[in-house]
This record gives structure tokens, sequence and C-alpha cells, in this order.
């Protein structure tokens, strides 16, 4: 979506800009729009003065018996002047330095920024105040000083920024080849760089004008001229107050809000959009969902049963299923794969599986049975009881999923405590460390923090924290793609052993089908958010029913094939706001024909537990009840 | 914060009822709608007085002061030979009776028995005599010495009498009594006078030093033991509020009983709040402003040693164009819009609150607001606006750095008013085709602009005169531009051999008709404008103490002619 | 490197900082145009002769820097100052005669810290918790309230909030309109202490909402920053109530970069500071340094200055010894 569009379609940006834009256009028509010259002095009598507001003057009369609402209007020119231009300098002077300093780098950047810390340490309106004092209250001193002194904030900004895009790859090319610095500087740097500077100059407008204004306040304005500063200061120490006289003292106080509120809207827009951060977070309060109930009743058997699972995200233009309509089930003490291209919604089901889901995302349809429970109408509280001591969760890339302020060995402990009464916080402590050395790691490490472990250390910890509480089901999602053949060998051995041990399920989410040939029970192949094929793992692997399970085993090398070409799949999966109605697979599909692309194929049934969602299955298997 | 660098020469006057005048049975007589109350005599003592003002007394030690305040502070806690009243007349203090002999030479006071210092020891004439000789030796006293430049000797004799001789007869002795505090010898001889900072402040005055905060208050006790009989209430306490609307605000909430200053623009609304009055009268000496020009000549400027710069525009030597501006400036409008009306209009440096030498006769030879004569003046006088562009230009072609007549126009930045005044004077002046250019300038920066150096075209200050005109008038002297005290350099021999003949005449009337000559020489010339005479308003509370003075001509009831009668109201 | 080395780089760069701000503060009030030595005088008639005696009275006379007249290489305005400031000594007034600039600073910097701390304490405490509570209730009307609000304060000037309490709190509610304390009462314990709090409440209150804004908006988007991390998604998981997971995983790191902003934030303290004490003729270190601007009292000014730099470096050291304290993860100054 484009940078224009973005900012009209943020409210509260528009909003600022509205207000800054009325502000800019009393400020050019004012000898237009005011009723009055306030530059012209004319012949007052003593009634005039703080006289109240009236027809002929619509904000009453100042100290002075001149009309407020004309100075208002002819006040807003001052005020965006030293603003822009206040900000201009303090761009100009602050963008020069972030540049130097973050492209040269080294001493040159060093000596810079500390010259900007130990300007970010003088008290800056003390600091204004005594150089206007010195110097001369004229308008242009005033922006002088304002704009010499407000470039800290825009140093740091584009230091920041060119050190980040110095690193690029294109500037590096740039000048393997021999650009120079200017050019470099002009071309590739400074273009990635201004629209944070953009972002960042609005902000430092507002903060001019309300320098400004607290400067004349204070005294040290100029008085030859009209700005909303020098109008408080004139009421103020003019007996407004007492005279009663709020028309003097709020208009030009509200004008300053306007202006500066204008601005920092406006601001706080655009670096929205230059730097847009999520704007969720994971411990919002979940909206109760009532979803659709599912269509096939659960599995007597199985430890989890989900049924008819779809799950959708809140997109700009409405509800995007990641999921729909998937069904499995997980046996007891079984371990399951469930594989797939990124993005065919794998770790999404069992997210939503376990209620883990972010914030925009919800269980549209369907259950998920554990039990004689349905997890996906459980409240909140009702689930806690469940997490961890039933159902625990390893996931893809802990580099951040553990607290770096915490030591690893409390974070297993809590886990400990947390679930299983009774266990003192020396009994904890005592079988985080125990955990640790299941997974291969020194139990001494338990006082570490994680950013003192390595990557495939810090996996195998969240595996020890997975099993803390000695759950029935653990979710893994890729849980050794760090690790090294070795290690990866020795710690799905070792879940193998804890599994049949402890009889605990186990989903394997994973890419590698080596891995799932190896120690799981099942597979589940997802596409697109629906389930292509699920089965015992010999039966899939061996004679794939759907087209995409087919590919798939063709992509991956075999050990047993080692000259086998290796075919990858061409084509993308589709994206989540243009769904085909047919098969989701149908476009990529070597043996698609005209009904995929129309229908989508439910599941077929090619024998007791091994299914396929695929119409070539049609003349010899059955449709899977409710499917 | 404008208490600070209004240029004082003499502040403000210790002021005493006599004890036996009597000091109870006071009517309050109130002006205004509000808190009309005329009170039983009271007999209560006690209670805390609670004062605001704007600024706050910086020196103690009454050699070094310069602000209002410090001279306020001094009058309650010292006292003086001779004061002068809220009606402007010379009344014994410390000194009961004071007479001339050998032909105008020597002056001899005798100064009362019965007084002793806060510390109980006794006053004699002996402190009266060294305190003068203090204040005259001392150089680095910015005001006191000058009082006493005529006296060649003063000594104590005897007990209670002081004599002090001249050289030649002067017209003004009891001028310069009033602001002589008497200092406690025996404290005051033994340490350097210009660096002891008198934190005790040990005098004989009715009140007491009790307590200071500097920049925050100052909290005074009386004096039981007071030979003009013991002041009424527990404590005075003078509290700073520098912000003039806050100060206001308090004595309408009633946490001060009663405000020395506030803005002309609250006077409506105090007026109407119940319980309070707002009484009017003018200053000791009068305090006037001025919009005056730089015309010295370029033969009479200061040496570079002396520094001496002289950069003054060469058309505002020329009469015609002083008198120009002068017919360009609406004293009215200025008094309705800044004062509201309230303050005289203004006519010459001695002002109409010296009611004696202030020249009335003079009033029909001012000069009348005339937007058109004044342009006619100008155009008269050649100066022409050739090139159109709305500002004359000069008959001859010394016509300053911009070729025009454009002037510099400088105020000092601690007062409210003149960046209004400036900005409206521009205006008339602007239609009369003269340009200026405004700048605001702290005292200091204002101070080293003007005198000795020269430095600027158009100034606008303010000056609170003393009840006698000799110091004032001293401004316009030939031999006070080298000494940096004249500020607009004019010379006029006739008006100096005027002012010396003036110094040495004994009879009044003789001296007040120099002295209207002297003016009406100052009014032809108009090296100054005098637009205004400030007029004096305070409020008080009536319904916590009564006895205020505020039906004399001259107000300040933060003096101890208030101060030390007021009682509780029932 | 070690933490300790850390520790120790941080106040040794500390002290490099204050060593340049004061010879920042030295050269400010000499190369800014105006002779010192007349504002030093205090007679209106500005003789050759006081100029003269004040210039050498202030040891103006002596050359800026270095003497390299004879008389001592160290002979200088500058090593005289340095001389002086190691001793405490931060010269004399030029407006208030015979008083020390230490005696006046000190004075006022009580008041000042009289009004700061409580404002700043009660700001941080509120602005805390409610930057807390409207992260986690992103996008109700809870946290578009506080947002709103918080925007509103911060476009709101200091002194214009100052005015609005002033008028409000004191015509309608009679509240003191300046000073610290009502001078000369005698009153008992609990009147003191209630005529104090009536006296500091509306300067505390303005000062106060100024900063809550502040503090409120970072505090919020440091805590929805954590409330995103992943670490957070595993202690939900972990079956951890909201409640636990605030308090043990998302508090301390939502804490750490508000203890840096605090202290970088001081220096807008100090300006509203300043503006507060203005409205309110509050006697301290802002009011000080205003008038003492007004009436050039160099020597003032100078020392206020000083203060207020050394202040802001001291607090920042402090915070980025409690950062450091906080965060395992840092190693790199």
């Amino acid at each position: 979506m484009n940078r224009w569009r973005q900012l009209v379609r943020h409210r509260l940006g528009l909003i600022g800009l509205v207000m800054l834009g009325l502000a800019l256009v009393a400020a050019i028509t004012a000898p237009i729009i005011a009723p009055y010259d306030p530059y012209e002095s004319v012949r007052v009598g003593i009634e005039d003065i703080y006289a109240q507001p009236s027809d002929v003057h619509l904000l009453g009369t100042d100290d002075a018996g001149e009309d407020i609402l004309s100075a208002l209007i002819y006040g807003t020119r001052v005020s965006l002047l030293v603003g822009f231009s206040g900000a201009l300098i303090s761009l100009i002077v602050g963008g020069l330095i972030g540049l130097v300093a973050g492209y040269k780098g080294g001493r040159i950047g060093n000596g810079l920024m500390r010259l900007t810390d130990f300007f970010l340490v003088i008290p800056d309106l003390a600091l204004q105040i005594v150089i206007v004092a010195i110097v001369g209250q004229s308008l242009r001193n005033i922006i002088l000083v304002i704009g010499l002194l407000g470039w800290t904030t825009s140093a740091r900004l584009v230091r920041a920024q060119t050190l980040a895009v110095r690193q690029r790859k294109f500037v590096e090319r740039a000048r393997a080849v021999g650009a120079s610095d200017f050019h470099i500087l002009g071309k590739h740097v400074f273009p990635h760089v201004l629209p944070l500077m953009l972002a960042n100059t609005v902000l430092v407008i507002s903060l001019a004008i309300l320098a400004e204004s607290t400067l004349s306040f204070i005294g040290l304005g100029d008085p030859t001229v009209i700005s909303w500063g020098q109008m408080l200061n004139f009421a103020f120490s003019r007996g407004a107050v007492s005279a009663g006289a709020w028309w003097a003292l709020v208009p030009p106080g509200l004008a300053i809000v306007w202006v500066v509120l204008g601005t920092t809207l406006v601001g706080n827009a655009l670096e929205d959009i230059f730097n847009p951060r999520i704007g969720r977070h994971y411990l919002e309060k979940e909206k109760p969902s009532t979803p659709e109930p599912a269509r096939v009743p659960p599995s007597r058997v199985a430890a989890l049963s989900i049924r008819n699972l779809s799950v959708g995200f809140q997109g700009d233009d409405g509800l995007l299923l990641a999921v729909d309509d998937v069904s499995f089930d997980i046996g007891r003490g079984e371990s399951v794969g469930l594989v797939g291209e990124s993005g065919c919604g794998k770790t999404t089901t069992m997210l939503a599986a376990l209620r883990l889901l972010p914030p925009g995302g919800s269980i549209v349809a369907g259950a998920v049975h554990w039990g004689e429970k349905n997890l996906a109408t459980m409240s909140e509280e009702e689930l806690r009881h469940l997490r961890w001591v039933e159902l625990s969760m390893v996931f893809q890339g802990a580099m951040n999923a553990l607290n770096p302020v915490k030591k690893v060995g409390w974070q297993i402990a809590e886990a400990v405590r947390t679930h299983i009464p009774g266990v003192g916080k020396a009994g904890a402590d005592a079988r985080a460390r125990t955990l640790l050395e299941v997974v291969g790691i020194p139990p001494a490490r338990a006082d570490n923090y994680p950013h003192e472990f390595s990557g495939g250390m810090r996996q195998r910890a969240m595996i020890a924290l997975a099993l803390a509480a000695n759950p029935e089901l653990v979710v893994a999602d890729e849980p050794t793609t760090a690790l090294d053949v070795m290690i990866q060998a020795q710690v799905m051995d070792l879940l193998s052993k804890i599994r049949r041990e402890l009889a605990m399920s186990m989903v394997l989410i994973t890419h590698d089908l080596g891995l799932v040939a190896e120690s799981c029970d099942r597979v589940v192949v997802m596409y697109g958010g629906t389930v292509a094929e699920q089965g015992r793992v010999e039966d899939v692997f061996s004679e794939p029913k759907h087209p995409y399970t087919q590919l798939l085993l063709q992509a991956f090398p075999d050990l047993d094939q080692p000259d086998r070409p290796l075919v990858s799949i061409p084509g993308t999966p589709p994206a989540l706001d243009q769904l085909p109605p047919g098969c989701r697979f149908a476009a990529r599909c070597p043996q698609a024909f005209d009904r995929c692309h129309q229908e989508r194929p439910p599941p077929y049934q090619v024998s007791n537990g091994w299914e396929a969602a695929c119409f070539l299955l049609e003349p010899s298997a059955v449709v899977v009840p409710g499917g | 914060m404008h208490a600070l660098r209004v240029r004082t020469v003499l502040p403000a006057f210790l002021v005493l009822i006599l004890a036996a005048c009597g000091t109870a049975a006071e009517e309050t007589t109130t002006t205004g709608a509000g808190g009309s109350v005329t009170t039983q005599p009271s007999t209560a003592t006690g209670g805390t007085v609670r004062i605001g003002w704007g600024g706050a007394p910086a020196d103690l030690n009454p050699g070094l002061g310069v602000l209002t305040e410090d001279y306020t502070l001094y009058d309650l806690i010292y006292d003086s030979p001779l004061n002068i009243n809220l009606e402007g007349n010379f009344e014994p203090e410390l000194a009961t009776s004071w007479s001339a002999s050998d032909g105008g030479l020597t002056w001899t006071l005798t100064i009362r028995d019965d007084v002793t210092f806060h510390d109980g020891t006794p006053l004699t004439a002996e402190d009266v005599a060294y305190s003068l000789n203090l204040y005259k030796d001392t150089e680095d006293f910015p005001f006191l010495p000058s009082y006493l430049t005529p006296f060649v000797s003063i000594e104590a004799p005897d007990a209670t009498t002081v004599t002090l001789t001249t050289e030649s007869p002067i017209g003004n002795f009891e001028y310069r009594m009033p602001a002589m505090y008497v200092l406690p010898k025996h404290i005051w001889e033994g340490v350097n006078p210009v660096e002891f900072t008198n934190d005790e402040m040990i005098g004989s005055g009715p009140f007491k030093l009790a307590e200071h905060a500097q920049d925050e208050f100052v909290r005074l006790g009386p004096n039981p033991d007071y030979w003009g009989g013991a002041p009424n209430v527990e404590q005075v306490v003078f509290q700073t509020f520098t912000n003039p609307d806050a100060r206001v605000q308090a004595l309408t909430n009633g946490d001060v009983d009663m405000i020395t200053e506030f803005p002309a623009t609250a006077v409506a609304s105090l007026r109407s709040t119940a319980n309070v009055v707002v009484a009017d009268g003018s200053y000791f000496g009068g305090r006037l402003a001025d919009i005056f020009f730089n015309v010295v000549e370029p033969a009479n400027c200061p040496t570079t040693e002396e520094g001496g710069v002289c950069s003054g525009h060469p058309a505002l030597r020329d009469v015609n164009v002083r008198r120009a501006l002068a017919t360009a400036t609406d004293k009215q409008q200025l008094i309705d819009t800044l004062l509201l009306g309230l303050g005289a209009k203004g006519l010459g440096l001695v002002t109409s609150s010296l009611s004696y030498w202030y020249p009335e006769e003079l009033l029909a030879e001012d000069y009348e607001f005339d937007l058109a004569a004044g342009a006619q003046m100008l155009e008269d006088a050649g100066y022409l606006d050739t090139d159109g562009d709305g500002i004359r230009e000069c008959p001859t072609d010394d016509c300053g750095p911009t070729g025009d007549l454009t002037f510099r126009l400088n105020y000092p930045t601690d007062n409210d008013e003149h960046p209004r005044v400036s900005d409206t004077l521009s205006g008339w002046w602007q239609e009369i085709g003269v340009k200026v250019e405004i700048q605001g300038l702290d005292s200091d920066a204002l101070t080293s602009v003007c005198c000795p150096s020269f430095d600027y075209d158009v100034m606008l200050w303010s000056w609170t005169s003393d009840p006698d005109p000799e110091s004032l008038l001293g401004v316009m002297l030939c031999t006070e531009i080298a000494s940096g005290y004249s500020e607009t350099g004019f010379c006029d021999p006739e008006y100096d051999e005027l002012y010396d003949q003036q110094l040495v005449e004994l009879d009044p009337a003789a001296r007040r008709k120099i002295i209207v000559d002297m003016q009406r020489i100052a009014l032809e010339q108009v090296p100054y404008i005098i637009p205004w005479y400030y007029p004096r308003i305070q409020a008080y509370r009536s319904d916590r103490f009564s006895g205020w003075q505020d039906s004399f001509p001259i107000l300040s009831l933060e003096d101890p002619s208030s101060l030390a009668v007021i009682r509780p109201t029932g | 490197m070690s933490r300790g080395r850390l520790v120790l780089r941080k106040v040794a760069w500390a002290l490099v900082t204050v060593i340049v701000v004061i010879t920042f503060n030295f050269l400010l009030f000499r190369v800014l145009p105006g002779d010192p030595a007349k504002a030093g005088v205090r007679d209106p008639r500005l003789t050759p002769e006081s100029v003269e005696a004040a210039r050498v009275r202030f040891g103006l006379d002596k050359p800026v820097f270095l003497n390299l007249e004879g008389g001592g290489l160290f002979d200088s305005q500058y090593f005289a100052y340095l001389g002086a400031l190691a001793q405490g000594d931060l010269g004399e007034s030029y407006a208030y005669n015979n008083r020390t600039v230490t005696e006046l600073i000190g004075r006022s910097l009580v008041n000042t810290v009289w009004l700061v701390l409580p404002a700043q304490i009660l700001s941080i405490m509120i602005g805390v918790v409610l930057g807390l509570l409207a992260a986690w209730r992103k996008g109700t009307k809870l946290d578009v309230g506080a947002l709103t609000f918080s925007l509103f304060m911060w476009s709101l000037p200091t002194f214009f909030l100052g005015i609005l309490l002033l008028f409000v709190g004191s015509r309608t509610f009679g509240l003191p309109t300046a000073g610290r304390v009502t001078i000369g009462a005698d009153a008992g314990f609990a009147e003191a202490v209630g005529d104090i709090f009536s006296h500091l409440l509306l300067p505390t209150a303005t000062l106060a909402l100024v900063l809550l804004g502040e503090y409120m908006i970072i505090m919020r988007s440091s805590v929805v920053e954590v409330f995103s991390e992943d670490y957070i998604l595993t202690a939900k998981a972990k079956g951890l109530s909201t409640f636990q997971i605030i308090r043990r995983h998302a508090f301390r790191n939502a804490m750490l970069p508000i203890v840096t902003l605090i202290a970088l934030n001081l220096g807008f303290t100090v300006s509203g500071a300043i503006q507060v004490e203005t409205v309110y003729s509050w006697p301290g270190l802002g009011k000080l340094t205003v008038d003492a601007v007004a009436q050039r009292d160099f020597p003032v000014l100078q020392g206020a200055f000083l203060l207020l730099a050394i202040a802001v470096i001291f607090a920042n050291l402090v915070a980025e010894l409690i950062y450091l304290r906080l965060d395992p993860r840092v190693t790199e100054a």
C-alpha cells in the first residue's frame, strides 16, 4: 500500500494534517480573514481595555485594547515561521552531523556522538534563556537559538539510520565499485534516511513552537512581533487573571495546543508509517469467540481430536482464513509429524489448538477435543489449568522465547512450581537442573542467562522447559533446526524415549520429511491451510496418494537414491486473500483437471486412518463422513 | 519585576505620625464601591499583617540599598533626623528641632534623649554624627553620599546636638535628612561598611527584623520600647509575589492584607470585591515616565576615556524635530490605555506631587496632540519625504546612518508598559514621517548605551523624584554630561546659571521663580517628553486591620505611617 | 568487558563530561557580548572608576586562559575559576551585595527539590501504572483515553497549564497563589503540614501533570513492545496468569527503557520547573535563573547552570548504572 494511502487511512494523522492545514491557511490569509490589523495602532478608550467578547470583538480585547482574534490569526504566522525555520536548521545541522557520524563511524563518529550526548545534558530551556537574553530578543535570534540547540535528536536518529543503511549490501557494492563517499551518501544512504528524518522533523517543529512560546512567555520574545507566547506574556504580566479576562489567556494557549497537537499527530503518523511496529501484543484481552461447531464428532480413542478447524485473521479488508476445515487426530503416546511448505498453516493450526494464537487471530469454526473438553470454547481461566501440565509447546526459533533477563534454570523451575503443587523452590530448582541434564546441558548452566547459551543449547533448554510439568502432549515446532545432526539425533532419541516412558503424545511440526520418517508414527501433510493427506508414515511415504505429497517426496533427497534428481515444485501457494474456489493445489498440480479448479475435494478414505483430499481418488475411495 | 531598576533618587521616606498627635481613633475613609466601612475606634492589638509586593530587598545595609524594597525596610527599622509626611511636609523625628545660624553656614540639630537601639544601647548625637559622616565619606555607597556633599564637617559636640557646616548657604537642608538612617556606631565602627551585610539590622525604628529569606519574605516584629509608641501589631510580613495576578488574587483570597502595587487593569475588579479597598495617591516625590532624546553636541561629547561614543542622530539636535515629536505624542491616550485613566498628565521633570514647585502655570505651554501640526512642523523645517517611502529625509546631508529620520528607540525590559508605549509611539510617529527601530535592553545595558556614552537616539525610562526638585533638575546640566548623570547631553549655559542660583537661594518664593524659569527652558527645548506621572495605587482588606492612612495626597501604606498605627479590626 | 570495568568506564566518562561542562560554562559567559565588569557595578552612574574597581574585584582583569605575562602561568581567570570551584566557591553575586553564589543557590536548590521531587515521584508512579494499563488494554477506551490525555498534555505548554490551574485554583478553591508557606503563622504541626500542602499543591500538580503525559506514553510503548516479545507467549503457554506474567516477566523488561528515558528527560523536568516556578513565584533554582538573567547576575547564572548540568549528568550516570544492574545482557559501553 503506498505511503500516501497509508497516511490517509491513519485517522489520527489525518486529523493532525487538517489541524495543521487550517493553521497554515490562517497564516497565509491573515490579512484577509482578520477583522483588524493588529500591527496598526488605533485610538482606544479605557473601556476598550480587556473588553469582553462582543460583536465588535469576537474574542474580546487585550490589555492594549487590541482585538484578540486578529492577533491570534496573525500570531499563527510567527509560530509557524519559528517552528518551520527552527526545525529546518535543526534538521540541517543534525542531519549533517548524523550522516557523517553514521557513515564515517569510528573515532569521528564516536566523537560526534559524544558531542551530541554533551548537548543533551545541558538543560535546553536554561541555555536558550541565557543566550537569547544576551544576544538580544529579535525573532531572528530566537529562531537561530532554537534551531542550533535542537539538533541533537535529529543527529541521533540520522546516525542510527545511516549506520544501518551503510551495512546494507548495495552500499557495500557501491563502495567496492569505487563510488565516492559523497555519491554514496547522496544516492544511497540519504533516500533511505529521509523518510524517518521527515517524521522526526515534524516532531522537532512542535518542539520549536513550544520553545518560542515559552521564551516569549518568560519575556524573552521579540516584543515587536505578535506571537501567541507574547500574547500570553502580556496578558499574564498585565493582570488578565485578576481582571478575569480569560479571553486574553485561553485562546492563545489553545492556539499553541492546536498547532503543536496537529504537528505531533502528523509526526506520529509518519513514524508509524515509515517505522511500523506491530501494534498488537500477546496479553490483549481475547474477545470471547463462538466458533461454528464441528460437523464431525470426535474420535473416542485419540488424545487430541481436531475437527473441522478453521482459523481466521483480521485483515484490512476482512477475515482471512489461514486454516480451512482441518481435521486430524493425535493418539495417546503417538508421534505425529505435521508437514508442509512455509505458510501452509501448520504452526497456526497447532497454535490455534492450544489457544496461543497472536491477537487478530481467532478460531472461526470447529472443535479441538482434548478428552471430554473442547479447547476451542474453553475460557482462558479453565485453559490455564491445562497449560503446560497437559499441553506444552516448544516454539519455533527459540531465540527470544526465553526471557533474557531471567536465569534459564529459574524459568524452568517456574514452570515446575506453577503446576506441581507442593514442590518448594529447592525442589523445583533441582528438577530444573535434572531436566537440563536430560537434554544434554550441564546442570550448572542453570544459573546462566539465555544469551550465554549457544543457539543449540537454547533450543534444548526450550525442550527441557516443555517437559518440566510432565505434559501429556507436546507440540514441537521445528525443534531441531538449529542443531547439528549428531545432537539432533540425540534429542530426537531422547524425545522418543520420554514419549514411550510417559506415554506422551507429540506433534512434530517440520519441513524435514526425513525427520518425520525416522521418528513419527503418523504424518499429516498440509497445503494452503488444508490437509492434503494424512496417514501412517510407512503408508504415506511409500505410496503417496495426493499429488502434492508425491511432489514433496520427490523434492526431498533420498539416501537410498542419491542420484535421483530433485524436483522442485514450481509456483507458490495461494495468497490468503486470493484463495481459489477449488482445490488449493490445483494451480500447481500436474494432474489437475477442470473439477479441481471449481470444487474443493473432500477427504477420501484410502484405508483406516489414511486419507487424501483429491478427486483422483474418487472412483476408488469413499468420502470420509462429515468431511 | 519592575521594582528593580527604576532609577530611584530617593524612593521613600520615613514618616511617623507623632505620638502626641494620637494614634487611636482613626476613621478609615474608603474610596470605591467595595467595602465602604467607617470603623469605630478600635483598641485591639496583635495580629500579623501580611503585605504582598512584587520585588524583594536585596541589601540590608542602608548604605548600599538601591531598590524601593530596600528603602521600605530601612524606613521601618531605622530612624533618621527628619521625616517627610504624607502631605509632603518635613517633620521632626530624631531631631526635635533644627536651625541655621552663622549666615546659613551652620545647621544645628537637637536630638532626642529617649531613644534606644533595638539591642538596648542608647542612641545619642554621636551615633547621628557618626552615621552622617559614614555616608558622606564612603564613596562606594551609591546614593546617600550625594545628599551630604555640601557639608564640610559634621560633629556632635554633646549627646543631644549635631552641627553641620557648609561653605555656602544651601536652600534645601531639610530634604537631605530623611534618608540619613542612623546606625549604631558601636556596631558599625568595627566593620568595613561596604562589605558589611548587616544581617541583624539593629536600628532604632518602630520595627525589628525577625527573619529574612531572600526573594521570599521579610518578617518584622514590633519594637516595644519605641520612643514614638510601640506598634499595635504583633508581626509584619512582606511576601514576594513576582506575578502581579498572583498578588491580586492573594488579596482577594485573604492570603495577604495589603498589596503595595498591582496593575491598573485589576482596579475595576478589586473595587467590586467585598472587603477590599483600593486607594490611590502619588509617590513621595512623584514618579514620572519619560521619553528623552540624545541631543549632545559633538563639542560636548565626553572623551573616549570617559566613555563617550555620541552616535546620536543629528536630526534630533534640531529642536523643531523634537517639538514635532512632542506634538505627535498623545499623552492622554497613553494614560488611558496603559494606566486605565489613572495617573496625571506629565509636564516636566518637576512632578505634580512636588506641589509647591510644580509649574502649573506652564501647563498652557505644553504641546497639544496634533498629528497634522506635527507633520507640518517637520515640513516647514525642511524635512521632506523626497523618495516617497513614508520617512522624511533631512534638509542637510548629515542625516544619520539611514539618511532619513529613522531613530533607534530603547527601553528597559523590566517594565511591563514600555513595550506597549514604544509600540504606540511608533505608530503615531510613523504618521508624521518618522520611523523607529525598537529594542528592549536590560537596565544595565541601557545604562551603558545611555550615559556617558550617548550611544542611542530615543529612550524610554522613568524616574522617582526626591521631594526637592534639585537633584532631578541636575540631569540637564552641562557639567553633568561627562559624569554620566545627564542622560540627554542637553547643554544650555543659561540653565546651568539658573541652577546655581537656586542652589543658594534661601527664599522659597524666589527659588520657585528660578525653578519655573528653568522648566520653561526645558519645555521649549524639549529634550524630554514627560507623558505621565504615575499614580500610586495600593489596595488593602478592610476586614482585617483598620487605620490604613489612605486619605493623604501621598500614598504609602507600607510605611510606618500606616504600619505603626493599624490595629486588628474588632 | 567485565561489569566492574564497565562501571568504571561510565563513571570516568561522567567525570570527563563534568569537566567539559565546567569549561563550557566558563566560556559561555565570556564569549557572549557585553562587558561582564559593567554588570558587576551597582552604581547606576557607572563611572569608569567603578567599572575598573569591579573589574579588579571580580578578577576580570586577568587574562582568560593562560597568563603569559609573567605572574605565574596559571594566574588566569580560568584557573582561578577551577581553583575556586574545587573549594566549593562559586563566586559572589553581582546583584546581591556580599552574598555568595553558593548561599543563594543552596537555598533555592532546596526549594526546587521540594517541588520537583514529589512531582517526579508522582508522575513516574502514575505514569508507569497508567502506561501499563493502557498497553495491556490496548485499543480499549482506557487506552484511547490515556493516549489522548497524554498527547494533550504534551502539546500544552507547561506555563499555560500553570496559569490555568492558578486561575481556577485560586479563584474557585482559594488556594494560595505564591510562596512556600504562610509566613509567620504560629501553627500546630498538623496545620503547618496542611499549609505546606496547600502551597505545594498547585505547582506540584502542574509539573506532575506535564511529566505524567510523557512518562505514560513512554511506558506504554515500552510495555507494548515487551508484551509482543516471544517470551511472553512462552509465559502464557506455560499457564501463568496475566498478572503473574506482568509481574515476573514483563515489568522488569519494560522498566529498562523507562529508567534511561527518565534520566534523559531531566532536561525536560528542568525546563518544566523553570516555568512552574515563574508562574507560581516559587523561590527555586528555576526562578533564580530567570531573575539572574534579567539582572545580568553572571556569577549566579554560571553557578545555577553548572549545578543543573551536573545534576543531569549525575542522574544520567545513576540511570546507566541502574540499567546495568537490571539488564544482564549489556556488555558494551
